[in-house]
């Protein structure tokens, strides 16, 4: 394989794992930046995605679990995988809309601590629940068989379909969210609350109206995440608590509140990532043919340190304090 | 009957007991200044005209035209007809100038007003008479306005202002931090608002600057009101002036 086409086989599977992080990342990041809400939680609807999706589109057969006890085993709707990628974010938005209400709001005014504390345990609330019903061993969640098997790209040669789709879908609506904020009544009400809360309230606004919608949509897009990742990733209770790490560095080194700053800040990581897990250092003089795979977490949390060494704010982050 | 009233309004921040039986009455038309020194509690009382918490007021009562609003959401107290010209303007830096004025029309949306139960006051100037109020907006809207001068950011904190539902345009520290022809371009703003109809409620340290536009003044010290009266009467009465106002 030449060195041109290694490097865009890197880029396009850095992109779909970016892509990923990019759909948690935006919710968490305009949650952060407009409702000052920590939300440790924002894994938890991922998983819930996750599983949904599994249930709309197929039908799966868990070895374990209490419902396994109850002799429903093998459970599903088989309504495909379309169904799932248009039910499961309306599911996750409703979702989103009760946690807002019923576990965010009361926080609001709470410190930091406490929404991490009330918003992580609820994560693991989640998770053992996924653990008790099916199981904790992992899924095989079956890519849409419309998307199924390689696609011949150019220089690169076959690729797997459903990434690109997975690229695509991610790209489509990010550039929904973005028009929404930039250009809409909704999204000017939002940028201003992310400035100062209390005088767009003093203006006459009750801004809880679109805080909720924030709350919403950054739910829904956690819910996409894990249907168009299912097929992708791992499919187990653990999961939700996994992702959530590298989606809190996506918004971090990307800078909070910023949407723009999250789509460069998962790609950054998604192709660090696909780098190390993909190249090796050959000297064959030396007798030297060293794999990074190993190294590719490491090499995230490296790289969000140095972009946080030099940019404290992220790189797209306003000086604004948040706290 | 007054358009604003305060009966014994006592308000706190956190367990600092701010604001201490405070009544003052607000009459329809008029320009009312409320003086005193830094830290006196003008700002408290603007807030808790405005709704806007912390202080809460845990006692007395705040009536606006003939409406108890006392302990009312601040969104809720802003349609019925009072804007806060705040404290150091806080106007959206990060978003344009038309975007700022705009977000005052957002405020009447339906998404925005159905099923509160809020009596919405009367309406605001469009952006283009606001335009024609501050020719220097227009001149401005599609710049930042973190971008703008300070008389430029002033004036657009009154003009969203204006854009609202406005019946009682309360002003806070409105000559702070501007240079001396900027403060009469921002005082004759005020007059002319106050001839269009607009009853004011104008808070300042600057009390010489206040005294020559006002009609009606109250001095307010360590929370509580010393002083009542026209502006001929605080003009007049150097003890007051001396020891509450230091001019």
């Amino acid at each position: 394989m030449s060195l041109v086409s290694e490097a865009a086989r890197i880029l396009l599977n850095g992109l779909q794992t970016g892509a990923i992080y990019v759909l948690l990342a935006i919710g968490l990041s305009i949650i952060l930046g407009t409702l000052k809400f920590v939300n440790f939680a924002h894994g938890a609807l991922y998983l819930i995605g996750l599983y949904a999706g599994l249930l709309i589109s197929q039908e799966t057969t868990f070895s374990g679990g209490q419902l396994a006890e109850f002799g429903f085993g093998t459970i599903g709707l088989d309504w495909g995988f379309l169904a799932a990628l248009l039910i499961v974010p309306a599911l996750v938005f409703v979702l989103g809309i009760a946690m807002e209400r019923f576990v965010a709001r009361p926080f609001y005014d709470r410190p930091d601590t406490d929404q991490i504390l009330l918003t992580f345990g609820l994560a693991i609330v989640a998770q053992q629940v996924v653990r008790v019903l099916f199981s904790g061993s992992s899924q095989n969640f079956a890519q849409p068989s419309w998307a199924a098997g390689p696609l011949q790209l150019p220089l690169i040669g076959g690729f797997p379909q459903w990434r690109l789709w997975v690229i695509g879908i991610t790209a489509v609506l990010v550039l929904i969210v973005y028009a929404l904020i930039e250009f809409t009544d909704f999204g000017l009400t939002v940028r201003a609350g992310t400035q100062d809360t209390e005088m767009v309230q003093l203006l006459g606004i009750d801004i809880s109206r679109p805080y909720v919608v924030v709350f919403g949509i950054g739910a829904a897009l956690a819910g996409v995440a894990g249907v168009v990742g299912g097929p992708l990733n791992v499919v187990n209770p653990t999961v939700g608590t996994d992702i959530l790490v590298p989606a809190f560095i996506t918004v971090v080194i990307g800078g909070l509140g910023s949407i723009r700053g999250a789509v460069l800040g998962g790609l950054i990581l998604g192709i660090t990532e696909s780098f190390l897990i993909q190249w090796s250092l050959v000297i064959p003089s030396l007798g030297i043919d060293y794999g990074f795979a190993p190294w590719s977490q490491v090499g995230i949390y490296a790289i969000a340190a140095v972009i946080l060494l030099v940019r404290p704010q992220g790189l797209l982050g306003s000086e604004v304090d948040v706290s | 009957m007054s358009l604003l009233e305060l009966e014994g309004v006592d308000a706190y921040y956190g367990e600092s007991h701010i604001l201490r039986a405070v009544s003052l009455s607000v009459e329809e038309g008029e320009i009312c200044a409320l003086l005193g020194r830094n830290g006196a509690g003008k700002t408290t009382t603007l807030r808790s005209i405005a709704g806007a918490k912390p202080p809460a007021v845990r006692d007395g009562r705040i009536t606006f035209d003939g409406t108890e609003v006392t302990g009312r959401a601040a969104e809720d107290v802003s349609m019925g007809g009072i804007s806060l010209v705040p404290e150091e303007r806080r106007i959206f830096a990060d978003l344009t100038v038309a975007e700022n004025l705009h977000l005052a029309d957002v405020a009447r949306n339906r998404s925005n007003t159905f099923g509160r139960s809020i009596r919405i006051g009367r309406d605001g100037m469009t952006t283009e008479e606001v335009f024609e109020f501050f020719p220097r907006l227009e001149e401005r809207d599609s710049q930042k306005a973190g971008t703008l001068s300070g008389g430029e950011q002033q004036m657009l904190a009154i003009g969203r202002a204006l854009k609202q539902t406005t019946e009682l345009m309360m002003l806070d520290e409105p000559y702070e931090g501007l240079a001396p022809q900027i403060i009469e371009a921002v005082e004759h703003a005020i007059e002319r608002i106050s001839d269009a109809g607009t009853t004011l409620l104008l808070v300042e340290q600057n009390a010489v600057a206040a005294i020559n536009i006002a009609d009606r003044c109250y001095v307010i010290d360590q929370g509580e009101i010393v002083f009542e009266g026209s502006a001929e009467e605080l003009r007049e009465d150097d003890e007051t002036r001396e020891r509450y106002l230091g001019v």
